[in-house]
């Protein structure tokens, strides 16, 4: 059920990450704009996150076959999430707190994070859960702005992201507990409330940069 | 407070007045462009330049006054734009 639920819930992630990833890149090469470019880093992140993981997975129920994926491999898979979650909190922190700085607009800064492994997931969990959970008040609130519908998805997505974190960081407390099955649940369901909006973009109307194709 | 136009923002709608909302066929003049896109002259007149030598704008002469006409490469940026824009809308965020 475990291998089951991973399996489905990284699988999913990482399509929805290299989905999103790529209209956003798309977007960027398209328009030059640096907050799709910095959505682009934070989705092929979040995807290659999840991608680890399922690999880590994979590994270990194929090749290894120890009964437990290698501790090292999801800390890893999480700490690249949480480099897309920075990603996402980094670009509401600048259109909210810095609107006209060009260093900021034009360029990313790269999160730096200074512990047994097991003690950086739990770091590298909380931080995801902060980072989600500001993008997801952030986006609300843009819905409050404009009234764009699908802000309310991507909202939502987030919200739930930020839930899966929590449940996931509270589940160590509790091993083996209901929690933790919950959590990933929760976890897909926010995967795919984010690439419901972007389901429905017109894609097809526009003609993209032939170097692209 | 005023809200603050990212440049690409104001690109988007000079290139929107120049497709949706121009004075005629010929396209707008700067003066009119000024007007509709809220933009400083001395801005508008760097940002007109770029987007003619970038292939989005048509510069055309008509009598003695210059006016600006959105090019089919403009069409097609500001479709994306419009797309894109949406797309970061989306997650809460503008482009």
């Amino acid at each position: 059920m475990e291998f089951l639920l991973e399996n489905i819930l990284n699988l999913v992630g990482f399509l929805v990450g290299l989905v999103i990833g790529i209209v956003s890149f798309i977007g960027y090469r398209n328009t030059g704009s640096p907050t799709l470019f910095r959505l682009a880093i934070a989705f092929f992140s979040i995807g290659a996150g999840f991608l680890v993981i399922w690999i880590g997975f994979m590994l270990e129920d194929f090749v290894i076959k120890s009964g437990s994926i290698e501790r090292w491999v999801q800390t890893l898979g999480i700490g690249i999430q949480t480099i897309g979650y920075f990603f996402i909190a980094f670009s509401h922190s600048i259109k909210s707190l810095f609107p006209k700085s060009r260093y900021f607009r034009s360029v990313g800064i790269f999160p730096l994070f200074l512990v047994s492994s097991i003690h950086i997931e739990h770091i590298f969990r909380s931080i995801s859960f902060i980072l989600l959970a500001y993008g997801a008040i952030e986006t609300i609130l843009s819905y409050f702005e404009n009234k764009n519908k699908g802000a309310i998805s991507v909202a939502t997505g987030l919200s739930l992201l930020a839930l899966g974190e929590f449940l996931g960081w509270y589940s160590f407390v509790f091993p083996e507990s209901i929690l933790y099955y919950l959590s990933i649940i929760i976890k897909i369901a926010g995967l795919i409330a984010l690439f419901i909006p972007v389901s429905k973009l017109p894609l097809t109307k526009i003609k993209f940069d032939e170097s692209f194709d | 407070m005023a809200e603050y136009r990212t440049h690409m923002k104001i690109i988007g709608d000079i290139l929107t007045t120049t497709c949706d909302d121009s004075q005629d066929e010929n396209g707008a003049t700067v003066t009119y462009l000024i007007r509709k896109a809220n933009v400083s002259h001395s801005r508008i007149s760097r940002m007109l330049k770029v987007l003619v030598s970038q292939g989005l704008l048509e510069k055309v002469n008509e009598q003695g006054s210059n006016k600006y006409k959105i090019s089919q490469s403009g069409r097609e940026f500001l479709a994306a734009y419009n797309t894109f824009s949406n797309f970061a809308t989306n997650f809460g965020l503008v482009i």
